[in-house]
């Protein structure tokens, strides 16, 4: 939850932004330096892989297209990034009603922004609507662009900096597990946490890590049935109190 | 690979990636959706980190990969999330986990 409001200025809004989007950053660092390395090391021409950044834009996509780069057909190499990046489905389908009182310019611009740490950050800041959302999804957005850049720029040229002692490689994972209980304020995502967890473990072996998918699907459902008999639980009197016919 | 192909592959693959995260924004965001709907997409967003959580943890790999050092630092890092609501505590907890016990055994 933030402390911005609609009297809020431009540089409260950025701050705000900044500091908020700061500890959710710091673990992708490694991640984006390890995308800058891969990038040396793939078959694709360098200013291609380079390229690859800003166009797709999604480390894990990003990631195994460079990586698969030389080793699998074209075809494989689009099915596989479009399947990784298909869960922005679900973002896109969660986020849609925060962007209906928003201008045309930012319907279309905003999305490009949508990698998971922004809509995991705004997911968790309901409270922000009209100007002021669309200045702190922005300032945000525009931190993690340029912040992942120039890490994905520090991989390609001084890629060994980190030693693998430091196990950063873990800090992604600890990190949107934090922000996955955070957004688990009710019954019913607990059970969406849960159930996605657990279906994901179960069915990692899918090709293409589309565990990931079908676990996230696993979770919305559980979730929806929680909330069913969650509602029924909290809300008794106002079924009772509906005119029978 | 070609710089054709490599080029076009990634085109291919940031349009599609934009696609996926416009197309229900730019189709929905100016209707009414039903509860039922809303209902559903409320809990997305936790069900997606947390499947996301499982599939970094494995790289790439199945259950069997999965580093148990790993995964006792992101359930205690679950639990200081949920108590102290804070990013930063959480990941000072988990890596310390990771730290400690990869040091210990």
């Amino acid at each position: 939850m933030t402390d911005l409001s609609e009297g809020s200025s431009l540089t409260d809004i950025i701050k705000r932004a900044c500091l908020d989007a700061f500890p959710v950053y710091v673990p992708a660092i490694p991640f984006a330096i390890v995308v800058g390395i891969a990038i040396n090391d793939s078959a694709m021409p360098r200013w291609v892989g380079i390229l690859s950044t800003p166009v797709i834009w999604a480390g894990s996509a990003q990631f195994a297209t460079i990586s698969l780069a030389g080793s699998a057909s074209w075809l494989t190499l689009v099915l596989t990034g479009a399947i990784i990046n298909s869960r922005h489905i679900m973002y896109s389908a969660a986020i849609s009603p925060r962007f209906a009182d928003q201008p045309r310019w930012f319907r279309w611009f905003g999305p490009y922004l949508l990698v998971d740490q922004v809509f995991a950050m705004i997911d968790q800041a309901p409270e922000l609507s009209g100007r002021v959302l669309r200045r702190y999804y922005l300032s945000i957005g525009a931190f993690f662009f340029v912040a992942w850049h120039l890490f994905v720029a520090v991989g390609l040229f001084a890629g060994t900096a980190v030693p693998d002692s430091w196990q950063l490689g873990a800090a992604p994972a600890i990190m949107f597990a934090g922000l996955a209980i955070f957004g688990a304020t009710r019954k019913p995502a607990v059970v969406a946490v849960v159930v996605a967890a657990g279906v994901s473990a179960l069915t990692l072996q899918l090709p293409n890590r589309l565990g990931l998918l079908v676990g996230a699907f696993a979770g919305v459902a559980a979730g929806w049935f929680a909330e069913q008999r969650y509602q029924q639980k909290v809300e008794p009197a106002d079924d009772t109190s509906e005119p029978t016919t | 690979m070609t710089t054709t192909a490599a080029l076009s592959a990634v085109l291919v693959i940031g349009f599609i990636t934009y696609v996926s995260r416009a197309g229900l924004i730019l189709v929905l965001s100016q209707r009414e959706l039903p509860d039922a709907v809303t209902a559903v997409l409320r809990n997305v967003g936790p069900a997606v980190l947390s499947a996301l959580v499982v599939t970094i943890l494995a790289g790439g790999g199945d259950l069997g990969d999965v580093d148990l050092t790993n995964v006792a630092g992101v359930v205690v890092a679950g639990v200081v999330a949920w108590k102290t609501r804070s990013l930063v505590l959480t990941l000072l907890a988990g890596m310390t986990v990771i730290w400690t016990l990869t040091a210990l055994l």
